[in-house]
């Protein structure tokens, strides 16, 4: 493994990301139909889909582009909270890449991934204990930086992210909502893991995979 | 309860719900671009025009409320979410004429975020767009953040709508629509849960002797689970809340909506109205406007939403102006 990130590298992420996603769909419905509608899965696979799609090899060159066009894109699958959510962490990001890049250093990523989390708290007040999205997302960027920082290829803090991302995402069956629709049910939410804060889990999941699948291999034998 | 609805694929719920509403309205209403249902008679260019969003599967809300003298575009999301930013700012531009364009949003999570991306996307481009937030559930709680949009968006269409027809400026319409929305309460009560049309799925579970005051428009939950009471009792306790939060004192005039969640019958509307009517006429509250129907339904959901408003002269006024929105039409 190198030490940049290619485009390339990116569309794996993307979509090994987008493969938890399809396979994990009709447990992000069931999660959400504790608070919520029981439609969480299927608006996340309309976001991965359109956030693949911006990634595809035909797509634009530069990474700042895809990432905008992802953020678009998952803005327009019409997702309710999560996809206005997940749209604003790829705008984001694509703020907070270089012009005209076509690959990232490990900082570079680290950087686009707090771009993108500044992006999501300026939409929502919801922080880390409210049980949402950002309880997987927040430590998810923090282990990315850190593990960067602490000298780790890209491939590894990408993992300690998906880690971290994970263990938020399980520790929010301990918490009570408060945001979104699930607040009204306040502690009948608890018991039963956030379907925003599991989709994040599912994401990181699949970067750490795209980024460290054997060179020349394929992700989920899908391609 | 198993699903029994007159569907086709769950994919294309929203697309054909839209379709048939402006083939059953065809001189009122047109789809344009992504889900968008506009005017098919423009409003004169130079006059403020009014743009809503939300979520579909809530039919006629909100797109039936489309029309000369109401709105002039209402963006529909997938069912029960909100629209994406891109769809609404689609909307913006297509609806903004050279006076502005004043954006009525519901409170609920997906919506705020959506509006508050496509406010930012539309400053970038030099719109000019004010938002009024409707946030009128009392259940919420004493936080007006906390307080959802349920039928309160029909006033602030009716009174901002007819403001922009008369052609009034930008300010003004927004001034309007916010005296409404500060003037008036709603709280709901659901008694029997519906199915979600793409999951099949219960959208909440109530006991087959229960209801629950403060339901929300998604069957959030409220803040009073109690066994069933009968109409009378129900109407007052739920005037009663809506009377105290709005602090309506003896003759204040009011508009009271009665709006039926889909699978409540006119008849038991009727009987709430009339318990309505007479606890008011007790407490010497004039009730000058009041309607009863179907405005805001949550599929097959049996409950009702009730709305109180306090009405000043320039409300009545535009309250009474013609519409010929579809499910709304004055003459």
């Amino acid at each position: 493994m190198t030490d940049t990130i290619t485009r390339d590298d990116l569309f794996q992420m993307i979509a090994s990301a987008a493969d938890q996603i399809r396979e994990q769909h009709a447990l992000l419905s069931e999660l959400d139909s504790a608070s919520g509608d029981g439609d969480h899965g299927s608006a996340m696979m309309r976001s991965v889909d359109r956030m693949e799609k911006a990634f595809a090899p035909l797509g634009p060159a530069d990474i700042k582009t895809c990432f905008h066009q992802a953020g678009w894109e998952v803005l327009g699958a019409d997702g309710g909270a999560s996809s206005a959510l997940l749209g604003s962490l790829f705008l984001g990001m694509a703020d907070g890449s270089p012009e005209g890049a076509t690959e990232f250093d490990g900082p570079g990523l680290a950087a686009a991934f707090e771009a993108g989390l500044q992006a999501i708290c300026k939409q929502t007040k919801a922080r880390p204990g409210d049980k949402t999205l950002m309880d997987a997302l927040v430590p998810a960027v923090e282990a990315l930086r850190a593990a960067i920082q602490a000298g780790k290829d890209h491939g590894q803090a990408m993992q300690a992210a998906a880690t971290a991302a994970k263990s938020g995402a399980e520790a929010t069956a301990n918490l009570t909502a408060r945001f979104g629709r699930a607040r009204y049910l306040g502690e009948k939410t608890l018991g039963h893991r956030d379907p925003g804060a599991v989709s994040i889990a599912l994401l990181f999941e699949g970067f750490s995979h795209g980024l460290t699948r054997p060179i020349g291999g394929s992700t989920n034998g899908r391609r | 309860m198993r699903m029994k609805k007159f569907i086709n694929r769950s994919e294309d719920l929203v697309s054909e719900l839209l379709e048939g509403l402006v083939l059953s309205h065809p001189e009122t209403l047109q789809l344009v671009g992504h889900n968008l249902i506009a005017r098919r008679n423009r409003k004169a260019r130079g006059k403020v025009e009014v743009v809503t969003l939300g979520g579909s599967g809530h039919e006629p809300g909100l797109s039936g409320f489309v029309g000369e003298g109401m709105l002039d575009v209402s963006v529909a999301g997938g069912i029960f979410a909100a629209p994406g930013a891109p769809s609404c700012l689609e909307a913006l531009r297509w609806a903004d004429g050279g006076a502005g364009v004043l954006l009525v949003v519901l409170n609920h999570a997906g919506d705020v975020l959506s509006a508050n991306i496509t406010m930012e996307m539309a400053r970038r481009e030099g719109l000019n767009v004010k938002m009024v937030l409707t946030h009128e559930d009392i259940s919420g709680g004493p936080n007006p953040e906390d307080r959802r949009g349920l039928v309160g968006f029909l006033p602030v269409y009716k009174v901002a709508g007819a403001a922009a027809e008369e052609g009034q400026s930008l300010e003004q319409c927004f001034a309007i629509a916010d005296r409404m929305e500060r003037n008036m309460r709603t709280l709901a009560v659901a008694v029997r849960t519906a199915t979600h049309p793409s999951t099949g799925q219960m959208i909440f579970e109530l006991g087959d002797d229960e209801m629950e005051i403060g339901m929300g428009q998604h069957g959030e939950a409220g803040t009073g689970r109690m066994k069933m009471k009968s109409a009378d009792e129900t109407a007052e306790i739920m005037l009663q809340m809506l009377l105290d939060d709005l602090k309506v004192k003896p003759g204040e005039e009011l508009l009271v909506l009665l709006n039926g969640a889909g699978a409540t019958t006119l008849m038991e509307l009727f009987i709430l109205f009339r318990r309505v009517h007479q606890v008011l006429e007790e407490k010497g509250i004039k009730l000058v406007r009041g309607k009863v129907g179907e405005f805001i339904t949550t599929q097959e959901q049996a409950g009702f939403q009730l709305l109180i408003a306090r009405l000043d002269p320039e409300l009545i006024r535009l309250w009474d102006a013609p519409s010929n929105a579809p499910y709304f039409t004055v003459k």
